[in-house]
């Protein structure tokens, strides 16, 4: 017996909007449900670059810019015809044949929370603001729109999110699921893969608990919920314990523990990876893909960083006397020079880079001139991000930036166009719409960049 | 309320024909005059969907083309179309050739699909309207004054499956015309589908509203689809007050008989839940069912409304929406504000008072608790939603870009509101943040003034806002400088019908777990209540009682209806939203921590509180002595369990959802940690000299306040006699199994 649940969120829309015979029910599902667009990645890896990288120092070198403006480093030339790339990432260089550059990233926020938002979410925030609270009237995650538009159905999670929750001040919103529901969050964890002693609780059976006795306690749980009756007239109920199911599956399953399992990479695997965080949980991100997750999102860091060299992200102003040429060099560019190439070799190596997106980007760029600090500022105008496979084209550069990388010269790319690219090589339409809790209809994305689609 | 039954379905049936596509009579009349925009060309732009949000009626609108969202503003919308982009959209010469026609009909690309073809009536109206010139909206024309819908609401009976919609449009120059065709329709949930023409077809049996929208009016329809039944007998429920009255009224209309009363075992730990968040104890129970006077139900809900008890869950319940979190108010406000809140309902202060504090709230934050409300909510538009959703049940969000899509509200109405609350202003003391970088934080004691000259300007025409009642008149002029205490005198008047019927439905929702209006927060001409008499005498309740919250919760539990099996029977299996069984909902994640902890008498722990805390107690949301610290496991199990972050002052922030993460909790060391600790009921137990049966009996009472069925009896006692298990392994088997049965989490 199956009872109807009100869904206190959907509002159907007809009058205005199927002139074509488009019944409710139908238009509910083309709204709601993914249309099948053929998809040319089963995954997507989020590198997310917390504290906005320098395209001037990275992947728009401008070494005919004055002294003011050019990086300190040289550009040196890559594995990819005319694209040159910053003399601190040798190795990343060398795979610049897999990727495509979009050079011309622009948008207005200047604030880490406001940037960070509109990039991990692909919508422009109401303001540009510091004070931008995460609540639920924001826009959710992509992993979250992805677990609600196209959901797993290979037992494993649709979406993953690690090692951080990022803030500057406040959390940054667009790390959940918000108002599509709990349930569509992504599995977010923070103990670090980097720690020796690293594995899930979630995925642990506690102490001295057996999975024999797992599995009486869950018999004798069966044997009071049959007197109550509740399961067969409840689908709250019914699905909750449906969620029992799942987790003891992924408990007592080989699949899912062993994905998260680090342990069964070989040490040399490990260490081309680098000991760091960073490393381990790119290793992780293309372990998670191998074994079917579609959206693994791996924070850079946990704080925006740029006053020290052994941790933090890709923040440097120069604040506290510090200097950026002091800091990227030591820390943020050799840890990307580490890891970036090694995960695209090792998704190469196992004929999964095809099918996988990987996305490296930052919240804006910096400005071109170098300020008194000897060090750059936030520049959301113009910055640039790396893809790499799932449907990309290979070593090609999309949009070009002016002399000093300040602004767009041709074709600017803003946040909701990489979005929509994003989710449309996911196979879903970037024009579906999710409602938030005013029953908006929303659209999920902009405009889908179709030339940088092999 | 449903007052047009079968009988009228079934003429309108065998009147549709005769209706059917009969073109010409539908524009006929219209060829003696010239096609005016506003009242032809209009519709059929909103019937094709080219002006809702996601299309052409975005804020930036699409593809270059913008127009007012569903069609609020023809001048406008006339200019985007006719004259905007050097009038390149249309072509009077040749109108098939229009390049809003052909986009329209997909002779060349149009992100937004095929809207109609060229045989269409609407593609007939626009060619010729292009033909006779193009004219855009005048002066002169006559406007739309009112949309007849017939019927205004219906119960569809089987094996009727459909309902055909007529509508009518009355203009104001006297004519009339059907425009079933091009009125827009839109259903407010899955168990119906309608088509162009307006014919509701059944999808599955149940309750919806369609929504009729022509030009500028809506008008809600509510329709029943119901089984035939034609052995139906109502089953003659015994009403305990007039509450029953109002519910059966409606359940015998649609041949649907309400479940039966709950069994003593499930009625307690109900009323105990929802009265006071927390099970009863064991000899509370057993007391209760044991007790053989007919009237201990009564008696129960009495003694439980007097507890203290009562003030501690119900404060919670006004905290999360008055925003009582120690960010913006710092600990030692969320601290007085919550502490003040709770006050409140021990005292059985009046609600209208209590709101009527909160609005004029001024002052120091730390000294006179109210003037929080005004901390939380730190601007005019804020203050003017959080007003609104709280007190009137009105969302006004939508009104601040354009006039409300689905209600009567204008921008201007948003923005005179808004300037309510324009004058208050804030004296900040030292400030000292724990982070600096977070300027969401204010540390320390602050004053809420009235002192600011500001206006509050309405960003389309760029005037000032005269500040104005939601729905009311314009505040007078000589209380300008007093905007706050005029504004609680009208808000709380017992004649502000919105008032009292959203506090009301506030109320009725926390006990019955669904709003006579849902979303309670959402009263609109487009979301009716899905029973108003019922609505309209639970308002009055609460006025003749003088607004005491108590009273109205001891009446709405002593009736029949709160007092209903959640089992449904046959002829109730389909109602989701009319009251005849009652609603199974998981706990609040304060109640389901508390449960625990009272089941193993040992308590948990949150950061900032010393051990014995209820979580039901907490004054706010996480302390500030968390920052940099990793959560205690009780912060922990209510985050994940959905305590909300009162951001938002909305009840919806609080989650009841079922999650994955949940379960692990629950399988994981969370719980299991607790259940092993060797100083807690468990281990009592196992050690003490009570037989196996005893055990079992004690763990269920304390657990489910019911004695353990012969099945689970004899089950559990195996398991204790198990030569291979110990016995306080098996009795933290038992009672993991308690804590998770569906019974325990959810209210049933």
């Amino acid at each position: 017996m199956t009872l109807p649940l009100t869904n206190r969120r959907s509002i159907l829309r007809v009058g205005g909007a199927g002139m074509l015979g488009l019944t409710m029910p139908k238009l509910m599902q083309a709204a709601e449900r993914a249309t099948s667009l053929k998809p040319r990645a089963k995954s997507v890896i989020f590198l997310f670059q917390w504290g906005g990288p320098s395209q001037l120092d990275t992947f728009d070198m401008k070494p005919n810019a004055p002294a003011s403006v050019r990086s300190p480093y040289r550009a040196i030339s890559s594995s990819a015809d005319g694209i040159q790339v910053c003399e601190l990432l040798p190795e990343t260089a060398k795979r610049m044949h897999h990727v495509t550059l979009i050079r011309t990233m622009t948008h207005t926020m200047k604030n880490h929370a406001s940037a960070g938002y509109y990039a991990l979410s692909g919508h422009e925030p109401p303001s540009d603001d510091q004070r931008l609270r995460d609540s639920l009237d924001l826009y959710p995650a992509y992993g979250s729109v992805v677990d609600h538009l196209a959901p797993n159905v290979n037992g494993m999670p649709t979406s993953v999110a690690y090692p951080h929750v990022i803030r500057d001040g406040s959390i940054v919103p667009a790390q959940h699921a918000s108002f599509l529901g709990k349930r569509h969050d992504p599995l977010l964890f923070l103990e670090d893969p980097n720690d020796p002693h690293f594995k899930l609780p979630e995925l642990s059976l506690p102490q001295g608990l057996s999975i024999d006795r797992l599995h009486r306690r869950r018999e004798m749980q069966r044997l009071v919920d049959r007197q109550a009756r509740l399961l067969e007239y409840s689908d709250e109920a019914r699905g909750f314990d449906e969620y029992y199911e799942r987790a003891i599956s992924m408990l007592t399953s080989d699949r899912v523990r062993k994905a998260f399992d680090l342990s069964a990479e070989k040490e040399s695997v490990r260490d081309r990876y680098g000991r760091t965080s960073y490393g381990q949980s790119c290793l992780m991100a293309r372990r998670l893909v191998e074994s079917g997750v579609k959206f693994v999102t791996v924070y850079f860091s946990d704080s925006i960083g740029g006053r020290r060299v052994n941790d933090g992200g890709w923040d440097t102003h120069g604040f506290d006397d510090t200097r950026m040429y002091e800091i990227v060099n030591n820390y943020q560019l050799p840890i990307t020079d580490q890891t970036l190439p090694t995960l695209l070799d090792d998704l190469e190596e196992r004929g999964l880079l095809d099918e996988t997106l990987v996305v490296w980007m930052g919240e804006f760029g910096r400005t071109p001139e170098i300020n008194k600090n000897f060090s750059r500022d936030h520049w959301p105008q113009c910055y640039t991000t790396l893809l790499a496979g799932g449907g990309v084209k290979r070593g090609y550069v999309y949009g070009k930036s002016d002399e000093r990388a300040k602004f767009p010269a041709e074709k600017p790319v803003k946040p909701e166009d990489l979005a929509a690219t994003i989710f449309q090589l996911l196979g879903i339409d970037p024009s579906s719409e999710i409602y938030d809790r005013d029953n908006r209809p929303l659209i999920i994305g902009g405009n889908t960049l179709h030339d940088v689609i092999a | 309320m449903f007052r047009i039954a079968s009988i009228v379905v079934l003429t309108l049936l065998s009147l549709a024909p005769s209706r059917g596509r009969a073109e010409e009579s539908k524009y006929g009349e219209t060829k003696v005059r010239q096609l005016e925009f506003t009242t032809d060309v209009m519709p059929v732009l909103s019937k094709a969907g080219c002006n809702l949000g996601t299309c052409h009626g975005n804020l930036n609108g699409k593809g270059d083309l913008k127009l007012s969202l569903r069609g609020q503003n023809p001048t406008d919308d006339y200019h985007a179309m006719a004259l905007a982009a050097r009038g390149r959209r249309i072509n009077l010469n040749a109108p098939e050739w229009s390049l809003f026609l052909q986009k329209a009909t997909g002779s060349v690309p149009h992100r937004g699909g095929i809207r109609f073809d060229v045989e269409s009536p609407h593609y007939a109206l626009l060619t010729r309207w292009l033909r006779e010139g193009a004219s855009g909206p005048s002066s002169t024309a006559a406007r739309l004054v009112r949309l007849k819908v017939e019927p205004s609401e219906a119960i569809v009976v089987e094996p009727q499956n459909k309902l055909p919609i007529r509508v009518e449009a009355f203009f104001s120059d006297g004519t009339s015309r059907d425009v079933t065709d091009t009125a827009c329709y839109e259903l407010s949930n899955l168990n119906a589908s309608v088509d162009q023409d307006g014919v509701v077809s059944r999808s599955k049996f149940g309750e919806t509203t369609l929504i009729v929208r022509y030009l500028q009016i809506q008008r809600p329809v509510p329709i029943a689809f119901t089984e035939s039944r034609p052995d139906f007998q109502w089953s003659n429920a015994e009403p305990h007050n007039e509450i029953d009255r109002h519910v059966f009224a409606k359940l015998k209309r649609m041949r649907i008989n309400p479940s039966d009363v709950c069994d003593d075992h499930v009625f307690v730990r109900r009323a105990y839940l929802d009265a006071i968040g927390r099970a009863p104890t064991v000899d509370e129970a057993k007391r209760f069912v044991h007790d053989p006077e007919p009237d201990k139900r009564s008696r129960l809900i009495d003694e439980l409304l007097t507890r203290p008890a009562f003030a501690d869950f119900w404060a919670m319940k006004w905290a999360d929406v008055l925003r009582t979190e120690e960010k913006v108010l710092d600990t030692k406000g969320v601290e007085v504000f919550h502490g003040w809140i709770r006050d409140n309902i021990a005292a059985g202060r009046p609600l209208d008072e209590f709101v009527r504090d909160l609005v004029t709230g001024t002052g120091s934050t730390y000294e006179r608790p109210p003037a929080n409300y005004y901390r939380a909510n730190r601007d005019p538009s804020t203050r003017g939603e959080t007003t609104a959703r709280l007190f009137l049940g009105t969302r006004l969000q939508c009104a601040k870009c354009h006039n409300h899509p689905f209600d009567r509200w204008t921008q201007e109405d948003y923005y005179q509101w808004s300037s309510l609350f324009s004058q208050i202003e804030y004296e900040l003391g030292e400030n000292k943040r724990q982070d600096s970088l977070d300027k969401n934080e204010f540390a320390g004691d602050q004053k809420v003034l009235i002192a600011k000259m500001d206006e509050v300007r309405n960003p389309t025409s760029n005037r000032v806002a005269a500040p104005k009642f939601l729905g009311g008149s314009e505040l007078e002029k000589n209380a300008m400088d007093d905007r706050l205490s005029s504004l609680a005198t009208w808000l709380t008047s017992p004649e502000n019908d919105l008032f009292v019927q959203s506090q009301a439905n506030f109320i009725w929702y926390q006990l019955m777990g669904l709003g006579v209006v849902d979303p309670i927060d959402d009263f609109r001409l487009t979301n009716p209540p899905s029973n108003p008499p019922l609505l309209d005498w639970l308002a009055k309740e609460l006025t003749d009682s003088g607004f005491d919250v108590r009273s109205l919760v001891g009446t709405i539990m002593k009736s029949r209806t709160y007092q209903l099996s959640s089992e449904p029977n046959d002829t109730n299996v389909n109602d989701a939203i009319s009251y005849s069984r009652a609603l199974v909902r998981r706990l609040p994640a304060e109640v389901i921590l508390d449960m625990q902890s009272d089941f193993l008498d040992s308590p948990s722990s949150f950061i900032g509180y010393s051990p014995g805390i209820r979580a039901v107690q907490i004054p706010g949301v996480l302390s500030k002595k968390a920052r940099g610290k990793s959560l205690e496991p009780g912060d922990r199990f209510l985050k994940t369990f959905g305590k909300p972050e009162r951001i938002l002052a909305c009840d919806c922030e609080r989650s009841n959802e079922t999650t994955l993460k949940q379960v692990f909790v629950l399988l994981g060391d969370g719980l299991n940690e607790r259940l092993a600790s060797p100083s807690n009921r468990l281990a009592e137990l196992a050690s003490s000299s009570a037989s196996d049966g005893e055990i079992v009996d004690e763990l269920y009472w304390a657990a489910l306040s019911r004695p353990p069925s012969d099945t689970e009896l004899s089950a559990a006692v195996d398991l204790l006699g198990s030569p291979d298990v110990d016995r306080a392994t098996a009795v933290q088997d038992i009672a993991w199994a308690l804590l998770n049965a569906k019974e325990f989490l959810f209210r049933k």
